[in-house]
């Protein structure tokens, strides 16, 4: 009897000291686990948009509106993403108000990229990124459909979703840019074009 | 004394190669291939296995005298889960990236055989010294197989070890891809215990 | 991630096969995977446990973990579950189906220990799934588990008999023999544009 209720009581004392060292744990590491996600964001969005100084965020981990000191606001920084070759690739892009484009960050594995190492993962080279910085939405396109952008050998339904990712983000939050934005809205183009069939030909 | 003193050290090297837990004993692979694709998350695995082992076996050993035998399976179960549950959160506070690549398998510690092995069969029968250092030794063996396995895929699939670029570019300009897919996780390990089989301990013949 | 049940179905099955491509329930994948009968044994019993397991732990975390703000409880809670869960379908079985038991009695034991289990019970929370969805993933799991350690029991089967050098009798050609069905497994990825 004795026994039979030390090992209720054992296993009772051993729950409670658990519970009580995780909840601590918990409460602790919470506030941390919380400001490491609000910096990392906060060192992206000003990484793509590095003329503004202070970031409020529109639409929930998709939308920041970017302003400079004197609380105007310069552009925008969107999250958007298009199928790859094998999941969606997440890009941050950092738009000025004159719709140019400041800069792109397109996320590592850690944060979700899915693509083939050493393929499609050449997206993330600065000297593909570097092609989008300081473009206008009718230059993001691939230079054989009359743009700019080199697609990576190789890895051309990558290239292809980082370029339809880019356009797509552009035509849909370009109204949250502050200024004259009609310039942008005789620009649509056919995004579908973007991968066409002899690009999985190949 | 000599005699304690030697036995203690065993307790500590026989994890290391002897009593290796992945390559003799073939327990904890799904981590040791699932996260060894490159150097440095083999070693951020290592550090977070070895941490739940040593404090576990610890804690075990401890409280060894007060734990009624009937129950004991669900209270080891109970002190593990905790440790896990404590590196869970604290990695994911401090060192994010790394815990977002582990993913699933930093709570998946908890069923590692080899905590619970350890707990079962050597903490609760030793003192808390001998148990540290018996979940020192394995934690050391086990910490070995991971970063060699992670610097050979590493170094294969990409040219870089601990994401530095070492030796001739041309590994770098064609890597050998296969080598951080599973496939490649698989033939490795095959071939590590070939060599130790070979080399280190040989089998029994069983014809 | 897709709420398509087929895409999730199929990507749990074939496209992140539990075994080759996540890398879980390795120890009872070289373990049991000597013989057919083993095999086939083991697989029925994890198919077993994975569903109510599945069941289980997703209603708790969602009704009691979740209100009650105690998701930090949820690695310890969901081992002790699975454990007793085990238990409680070996009696279940012992006293009613004795046919099934004497088939996949002595894995149940072994399944504890399985990380497929747990794992799976974690992904259908991390997903975001609704049960309905998490019974699909854990179905889909479960049969990826059986075909991939059936077929390779069938390998293995016949290597028993391959003229092998000793060193890599046993667990070294397993091994390799398992990179080469990954490599056939590998070929999935993309399929129907699903996320690795």
């Amino acid at each position: 009897m004795k026994s039979l209720s030390w090992m209720a009581i054992s296993l009772f004392i051993v729950c409670l000291i658990a519970a009580g060292l995780l909840s601590r744990v918990y409460t602790v590491t919470k506030i941390q686990i919380e400001k490491q996600k609000q910096d990392g964001i906060q060192k992206q969005l000003s990484q793509v948009l590095p003329e503004a100084v202070s970031f409020r965020e529109t639409i929930d981990d998709t939308l920041w509106l970017g302003f400079d000191k004197d609380n105007q606001q310069i552009g925008i920084v969107f999250r958007t993403a298009w199928q790859g070759y094998a999941g969606p690739i997440p890009i941050l892009v950092g738009l000025g108000n004159d719709t140019v484009i400041r800069k792109i960050y397109i996320a590592s594995a850690a944060e979700g990229l899915k693509e083939t190492p050493g393929l499609g993962f050449k997206i993330r080279e600065t000297s593909f990124l570097e092609q989008f910085y300081n473009k206008m939405y009718k230059e993001i396109q691939l230079v054989k459909d009359g743009g700019t952008i080199h697609a990576i050998t190789a890895s051309t339904i990558s290239s292809n979703a980082v370029i339809n990712g880019i356009r797509a983000g552009i035509e849909r939050f370009q109204s949250n840019l502050d200024g004259d934005t009609n310039s942008v809205q005789d620009l649509q183009i056919d995004t579908t074009t973007g991968a066409t069939e002899s690009d999985y030909e190949k | 004394m000599r005699n304690k003193k030697s036995k203690r050290l065993q307790y500590l090297f026989n994890g290391i190669i002897l009593e290796n837990p992945i390559l003799i004993l073939m327990i904890g692979l799904c981590p040791a291939l699932a996260t060894s694709t490159t150097a440095k998350d083999a070693f951020g695995m290592s550090v977070a296995t070895s941490f739940v082992l040593i404090c576990s076996n610890i804690v075990v050993s401890l409280i060894r005298k007060f734990v009624p035998e009937s129950v004991r399976i669900p209270i080891f179960i109970i002190i593990i889960s905790t440790f896990v549950t404590i590196v869970d959160y604290t990695m994911q506070a401090y060192v994010p990236t790394l815990y977002r690549v582990l993913g699933v398998f930093v709570p998946l510690i908890v069923v590692n055989c080899m905590i619970l092995g350890r707990a079962e069969a050597f903490a609760y029968q030793h003192n808390i010294f001998d148990s540290f250092l018996d979940g020192l030794g394995k934690a050391v063996g086990f910490t070995l197989v991971l970063v060699i396995m992670s610097i050979i895929r590493e170094y294969f699939s990409t040219g870089e070890i601990f994401g530095f670029v070492i030796g001739p570019r041309f590994i770098i300009s064609q890597p050998m891809l296969f080598m951080i897919f599973p496939p490649g996780a698989f033939l490795l390990i095959g071939l590590l215990k070939a060599f130790i089989n070979k080399f280190i301990i040989k089998p029994e013949p069983t014809d | 991630m897709t709420t398509n049940p087929l895409l999730i179905f199929i990507a749990a099955f074939i496209v992140n096969n539990i075994i080759l491509i996540r890398y879980l329930g390795l120890c009872p994948f070289f373990g049991v995977s000597t013989t057919l009968t083993t095999a086939f044994g083991m697989s029925t019993a994890c198919l077993f446990v994975m569903l109510i397991a599945t069941w289980v732990t997703w209603t708790i975390y969602h009704f009691l973990l979740l209100p009650l703000d105690l998701i930090f409880l949820r690695t310890a809670v969901f081992i002790l579950i699975i454990a007793t869960l085990v238990q409680f379908v070996e009696i279940f079985l012992k006293k009613n189906f004795k046919a099934l038991y004497s088939a996949m009695g002595i894995y149940l034991p072994l399944i504890t220990t399985n990380c497929a289990i747990l794992a799976v019970t974690f992904l259908a929370i991390d997903y975001r799934f609704s049960l309905i969805l998490a019974t699909i993933f854990a179905l889909g799991n479960a049969l990826g588990f059986g075909l991939v350690i059936v077929l390779f029991s069938a390998i293995r089967e016949r290597l028993e008999f391959a003229p092998l050098s000793r060193s890599f009798k046993g667990y070294p050609i397993a091994f390799i023999a398992a990179s080469l069905v990954a490599l056939a497994f590998l070929g999935f990825i993309g399929l129907f544009g699903l996320p690795l």
